[in-house]
């Protein structure tokens, strides 16, 4: 099919469809810009991506591929008098790094222990440390299922122990097929090739984040009416983990009072305190600069409820001022009972929908989508320092008023890098159960994992039950996030052995078994670099490490606001059902309305 | 009767008229001149079907198929899909084989899928043969018709067949009935402050 020619005129152009791009966009084109939204890559969502588990497997790939060298195209003649050229990045190969993939299940589904009870099953113990050393960049791409072809040196230990277990080995560590299967002899574990089977059955987001019931991004979706294209799950528990035990943290009156860790004197403590802290008393205002911990210390709160308040509700860590725990118990308290018993939803299908529900509203008023496509550079003017226009992949002019872009496709040449870039730890596991089984085999759980042991950080963690579409039945999806402090592996890898079955782990049969698992790192977007660009060309940041999505969500708005200070930001889209017949001759609106409740 | 809500989205190339035909199913109405835009990116028509009521929540493109850059969210749930090309367009027939892959790789497994062969009143200038259509439609199972939504013909039965094909309702799930949309008035609070 002949490629179609882009129209060669927008109000604005934007490059990357990443959360801020994509709010950007919907902004834009909602208001009768005319918007054009590009991407290079091949999926919407850029650093927000979800993925089915063979989508994702190519990802890591991908980012495991030399860089393809840089083809400078010679754009200068489509310059006009007095413009010149800026070249903007043609490779994203630094926002994500350090990506390791474990497999612990068996590639085929057979059954393994009826044939290797003297599998070289060594009870050596590796450290983590030796499995970081083993497990350099190159050869953790998994390379046995993706051909990559980059063996390791290891390779033919390697292959020998593949053909002996059927097991994707992982740097020499003990296979475990044959002493889990002893110890759960009727469970059968769900293979790699199942895994790779049911792979659109999954949708493994880049981003961990979860929606606050009262954040700005859940009041933008509701404002702007992009809500209609998504639906959502309530986070269904809050726990944490404490002494080697997952908890569940009491947040509602009905969840204290149900609480069979708390006594009689704690839950009235606790409900006093959450009562009390509501309001800003002088008593809080003595403690402002001084930590939260010390506040709470003070309360006399005991050591349980300090736990749950400091690391669970205010989510904040043990040198945080007293001000911001406040705020964020305050912000955490406000945001419960609106649709469930927590204060966090999850979207079905992932958090990758959300850029993709904003793109889709500027595709109704008009913006115009073209993935796998790019622009190469900026023309402009140089007496005003204005970009007039973009050159596109296919050497295209397409002249702009603005352009908006994502700070991936920004040259280093034109970044004025103060820091050294801050990174994000990630990693995904596929397991086989829940963290703490309950009664139902469906919940959504938000856990804080405080710090391991000193200097260690702070970890996030979700996990999504099948339910939530991002995982198949049978297994449940766990996503951890701290700021980094070495590599991905290195920061979380101690927090999954503690917490999951691996071969590293020991005496930890309850709990649940990681059949898969990804790390990797990617850039902090809440580090907001400045850069030497026109004064009509803005630059957004990636995902950033905290749990909601103020940071995009508010990037947004103030390039709109620097864009078009007069215009509404995103205001309702008409319903469709309210204009134009229904065949019913109703207007199915109001109904609409009324039916989307959640059910409680 | 009880209703059911069927989404449906369409796909095809641009020009080979799905606008134009939600816009005879929903509105009995053709444009030549049909605004891609907010009219038809979500479109809703209730037929009876056996002892139920369908509500067709029909999603168009939204202009997004032009470059090929749909989104996986555009088929999330879809209870059919209907892919379109124009019979006067062979071009517009070749790529129905990319808009089925598309589909196996980002529509849910059990879609019902609707081949619609548009402009069938311009059969003097006919490039795609009707038999050679409805063997490829038959090769993957799917509904075949022939339609125009200039002249009204096999619109409502392009649906109709597509109304006949939908499993009937299981025992509705409990754990899929949790889910919910964001509204503008909070959900029925029973506020619990603590
Ligand atoms: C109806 C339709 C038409 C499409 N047309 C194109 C297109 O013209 N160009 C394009 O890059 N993507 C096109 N796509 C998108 C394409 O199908 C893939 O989604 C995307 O290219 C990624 O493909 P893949 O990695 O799954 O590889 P595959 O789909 O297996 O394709 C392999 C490679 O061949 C290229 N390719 C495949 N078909 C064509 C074609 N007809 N013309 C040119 N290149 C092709 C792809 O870009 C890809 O790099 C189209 C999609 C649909 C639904
Ligand atoms: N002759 C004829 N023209 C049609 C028919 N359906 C659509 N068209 C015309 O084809 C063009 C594209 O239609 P449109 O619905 O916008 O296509 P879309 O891009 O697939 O949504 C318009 O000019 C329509 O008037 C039809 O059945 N017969
Ligand atoms: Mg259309």
């Amino acid at each position: 099919m002949a490629a179609e020619e882009l129209p060669s005129e927008f109000d604005v152009v934007i490059l990357g469809t990443g959360l801020a791009e994509s709010v950007v966009a919907a902004a834009f084109s909602r208001v009768g810009q005319r918007v054009l939204h590009l991407d290079r890559r091949s999926y919407y969502a850029a650093n927000w991506a979800s993925f089915t588990f063979n989508s994702l497997l190519t990802w890591i790939q991908q980012h495991h591929e030399e860089p393809q060298p840089e083809e400078l195209h010679d754009w200068s003649s489509l310059l006009e008098e007095g413009e010149e050229l800026i070249y903007l990045s043609n490779t994203d190969s630094t926002s994500v790094r350090n990506l390791q993939v474990f497999c612990f299940t068996s590639e085929e589904g057979e059954e393994a222990e009826a044939q290797s009870p003297d599998a070289p099953n060594t009870t050596e113990e590796v450290s983590a440390g030796d499995a970081v050393k083993e497990t350099s960049e190159t050869e953790s791409a998994d390379s046995k299922y993706e051909e990559t072809n980059q063996k390791p040196e290891e390779e033919e230990e390697e292959e020998q122990a593949s053909q002996t277990e059927g097991e994707e080995p992982e740097a020499d560590q003990p296979t475990p097929t044959a002493a889990q299967s002893q110890s759960e002899p009727t469970k059968k574990k769900i293979s790699y090739a199942q895994l790779v089977k049911e792979g659109r059955r999954f949708n493994i987001d880049l981003v961990s984040k979860l929606l606050y019931s009262r954040g700005s991004l859940v009041d933008l979706l509701i404002k702007s009416n992009v809500s209609r294209y998504a639906e959502f799950k309530n986070v269904t528990r809050i726990l944490t983990y404490r002494h080697g035990q997952v908890e569940q943290v009491p947040c509602s009156r009905a969840d204290v009072f149900a609480s069979r860790q708390l006594s009689v004197v704690e839950k009235r403590k606790l409900m006093r305190y959450l009562t009390s802290c509501v309001e800003e008393t002088e008593e809080q205002r003595a403690y402002n600069g001084r930590p939260y911990l010390e506040f709470l210390c003070d309360q006399q709160l005991g050591n349980n409820l300090q736990h749950f308040l400091l690391h669970s509700i205010a989510m904040v860590t043990e040198d945080t001022p007293t001000e911001e725990g406040l705020a964020s118990t305050r912000h955490f308290l406000r945001c419960l009972g609106r649709y469930g018993n927590t204060p966090f939803l999850f979207p079905v299908y992932g958090l990758g929908e959300i850029p993709q529900c904003f793109c889709r509203m500027c595709a109704v008023f008009g913006g115009i989508y073209c993935l796998r496509h790019s622009v190469t550079c900026l023309l402009v003017e140089k007496e005003t320092n204005r970009c007039k226009a973009v050159i596109d992949s296919r050497g295209q002019r397409i002249s702009c008023s603005h352009f908006v872009v994502e700070d991936g496709f920004v040259g280093a040449d034109r970044k004025r890098l103060a820091t050294p870039t801050r990174f994000l730890s990630r990693a995904v596991l596929i397991t086989d159960g829940s963290i703490l089984p309950s009664n139902s085999d469906q919940q959504v759980s938000m856990i804080t994992v405080p710090p391991v042991a000193a200097g260690c950080p702070t970890v996030k963690m979700v996990e999504l039950c099948p339910s939530t579409m991002t995982c198949m039945p049978g297994t449940h999806l766990v996503h951890l996030t701290c700021q980094s402090v070495g590599s991905a592996f290195e920061d979380l890898s101690p927090v999954v052995t503690r917490m999951f079955r691996t071969p590293q782990s020991h005496d930890q049969e309850k709990n649940p078994s990681v059949l898969w698992c990804l790390y990797f790192n990617m850039a902090d977007g809440s580090e907001v670099k400045g850069h030497d660009l026109p004064s009509n060309v803005f630059v957004t940041f990636g995902p950033d490490g905290a749990l909601s999505h103020e940071h995009a969500v508010s990037q947004a708005e103030l390039i709109f606001k620097k864009i078009l200070p007069e215009e509404d930001f995103c205001p309702p889209a008409p319903n469709p059902e309210d204009i134009i017949y229904d065949g019913e001759n109703t207007s199915t609106g109001g109904e609409e309305e009324q039916s989307l409740q959640t059910e409680e | 009767m009880a209703i059911r809500e069927l989404k449906v989205c369409l796909l095809g190339d641009t020009g080979v008229g799905k606008s134009s035909i939600v816009c005879r199913f929903v509105q009995d109405h053709f444009d030549h001149h049909i605004s891609p835009t907010i009219g038809a990116s979500f479109l809703t028509k209730t037929v009876p079907s056996g002892n139920e009521l369908h509500k067709f929540l029909i999603w168009d493109t939204a202009g997004q198929e032009r470059f090929h850059s749909l989104a996986p969210m555009y088929y999330r749930g879809s209870a059919a899909a209907v892919i379109v090309y124009d019979i006067t367009k062979l071009d517009s027939f070749q790529t129905l084989k990319r808009w089925v892959k598309e589909l196996k790789e980002h529509g849910p497994e059990d879609i019902v899928v609707a081949i619609a062969g548009n402009k069938n009143d311009l059969g003097d200038i006919r490039e795609v043969p009707m038999k050679e259509a409805k063997e490829f439609a038959d090769s993957i199972a799917a509904i075949f018709i022939e339609t125009s939504a200039r002249n009204a013909v096999n619109v409502e039965e392009l649906f109709q067949k597509i109304s006949k094909q939908i499993p009937p309702l299981e025992n509705p799930e409990v754990e899929s009935n949790d889910s919910f949309k964001l509204t503008r008035q909070p959900a029925p609070s029973y506020r619990r402050c603590c």
